[in-house]
């Protein structure tokens, strides 16, 4: 696989550092090179947290990056932090439910997409699976990891819980199926801008 | 000596991690050390295996007593290390001070931050400088620069060898990036690799009748005598110098033909071998070279690649503001070559940035 870099942005406590670490491993476990930076700074004490990934099959180069292939932002204040991420050749990826006007999202991106996850994770399932959702998500627009190892990652990291509450497990498969299905249908319908 | 990974194994984790796991591989008796971000999970690490495998900790006031406390521990025979950054390395520089006076084999791992002062918890290589010259001294200690999870392992475990062999302070200088990101690397037990591991031994406390049985252990870091001091320093100065070539390691790529040479260390070196190959892809001869020991700097290796290469520019690229600079420089001495320089102080540095500097500088 070609070098894909993705930006994951979102809230602390939103789990974006989780499923990206849970990610990064799963692309490891498929004998993949991964590298992931989470961001560090002050700001993770109550502001945007953003997750670095990178997965080839190649040594990877630098840790961090300036455009991304993929930018998911999770909150509206995550739009704002990830924009100067977002490129030509990039892909930018936001929430449907978050009031930002068109001349708030990237000026540059190849294409971008509104997925109703916040939604879906508050109504179908529960707002704890929001992020795993999300995961879900990346694999769907990007084919990083398997569906399957994912699940395998997903089982290795919460296996403990799961099986004290089975239920748990079974939320959360559905939850990255849903998330995998929701991009997916995105990117078919998704219109490609010319930015 | 314990095995203590088994069979060698693939893994995906933290620099912090890795460096852990690599100084109980290496046979580490004990840390000394004060919290500081990021070489925090060091610690972590560390403590949490540590009374696994008999192994010690101790938490101290602070990093002047941690490097002092480390100083003590490799001179009652024990292999001590410590791992610091920032402010707190600036703080340790008065027992590694010590250190360089008495020859102490102890191992420091540096986790640089940004700075002055406290600076950002986050990223840079402004901690060259103290690290290779720090102290009231004359830098007589080993500097590996790492660039992956692989070298943090691998280099500590040479590092312990290279401490207790040749009785300089060993530093295993890392960064916040290489600390906090999570990649793949082999673990393995040094004897699964055919590497013997140099035994500690006391440097005090000693048995026998001194002038009978045994010469004086004589570690001393205070003279009465200025003729002593010189006496001394000049004979660790050449001890030093007589070393060097056994201890210098570098990377080099494509500066068979090179008009231009990236020179970088550490992380960013990673950049610089990317950026290196996309510039030959697009037809600029461009080469890389690496110094992975900073102290003793390979400084003929250098100067052979500007030569053989015929190359017109070095571009010194670094996360700090000419502390690289300043070494490669001072190194390479009445060397023509012109110098171009990419400093991004506190911030990473990726193949783009490169790529673009060595095009506007052709």
């Amino acid at each position: 696989m070609a070098l894909v870099r993705i930006a994951l942005a979102g809230e602390g406590g939103q789990g974006v550092q989780s499923i990206a670490e849970i990610l990064a491993e799963a692309a490891y476990n498929e004998n993949q090179q991964a590298l992931y930076i989470p961001n560090f700074g002050l700001e993770q004490r109550g502001g945007v947290s953003i997750a670095f990934l990178q997965f080839s099959d190649k040594r990877i180069g630098a840790p961090k990056f300036q455009k991304a292939d993929i930018v998911i932002a999770l909150s509206e204040r995550a739009v704002a932090r990830t924009i100067s991420y977002s490129g030509a050749e990039t892909l930018y990826v936001y929430d449907s439910s978050f009031k930002v006007e068109a001349e708030e999202l990237p000026q540059q991106a190849k294409q971008i997409i509104a997925l109703p996850a916040i939604d879906t994770a508050n109504n179908e399932l529960h707002p704890r699976v929001f992020n795993i959702i999300i995961m879900g998500a990346v694999i769907g627009l990007s084919n990083v990891v398997s569906f399957e190892a994912a699940k395998a990652a997903l089982e290795h990291k919460l296996g403990y819980k799961f099986e004290k509450d089975p239920k748990l497990r079974e939320l959360n498969f559905k939850a990255l199926e849903i998330g995998r299905e929701m991009a997916e249908k995105s990117l078919k319908e998704g219109v490609a801008i010319n930015a | 000596m314990e095995r203590v990974i088994g069979e060698s194994k693939k893994s995906f984790m933290t620099g912090n991690e890795a460096a852990a796991w690599a100084c109980l591989a290496a046979g580490a008796d004990i840390m000394f050390g004060y919290p500081i971000t990021p070489q925090n999970e060091i610690m972590h690490y560390w403590t949490r295996m540590a009374p696994k495998y008999g192994k010690g900790f101790l938490q101290t006031e602070d990093e002047l007593s941690a490097g002092f406390t480390v100083c003590g521990g490799v001179q009652s025979g024990k292999k001590a290390f410590t791992a610091t950054a920032g402010p707190g390395n600036v703080l340790m520089q008065e027992p590694f001070g010590m250190a360089e006076a008495m020859r102490l084999p102890l191992l420091a791992i540096i986790q640089q931050r940004g700075g002055p002062s406290s600076g950002t918890v986050v990223y840079s290589q402004q901690e060259v400088s103290l690290t290779t010259y720090g102290g009231n001294g004359e830098g007589h200690r080993i500097v590996y620069s790492t660039s992956t999870h692989q070298e943090i392992f691998d280099y500590i475990i040479k590092g312990f060898n290279t401490a207790w062999k040749f009785r300089f302070p060993v530093f295993i200088l890392g960064d916040g990036y290489q600390a906090k990101m999570r990649e793949p690397l082999e673990m393995y037990d040094p004897e699964s690799r055919g590497i013997k591991m140099e035994e500690a031994y006391p440097l005090i406390g000693l048995g026998g009748k001194i002038g009978q049985d045994r010469g004086p252990s004589h570690l001393c870091n205070i003279y009465s005598l200025e003729e002593e001091l010189y006496e001394v320093i000049t004979k660790v100065q050449a001890e030093y110098d007589a070393l060097a070539p056994q201890i210098t390691e570098y990377d080099e790529k494509f500066c068979e033909d090179a008009d231009i040479i990236l020179v970088t260390h550490g992380v960013v070196s990673r950049a610089a071998d990317d950026a290196v190959k996309a510039l030959r892809a697009q037809g600029i001869k461009a080469g890389y070279f690496r110094p992975i020991t900073l102290r003793p700097f390979p400084q003929q290796e250098l100067r052979a690649a500007i030569a053989k290469s015929g190359a017109k520019k070095l571009l010194i690229a670094e996360s700090a503001i000419g502390q690289l600079e300043r070494l490669v420089k001072q190194e390479i001495y009445g060397e023509t070559v012109k110098i171009e320089t990419l400093f991004m102080p506190g911030v990473g540095i990726i193949e783009s940035d490169l790529i673009d500097k060595v095009k506007s500088v052709l």
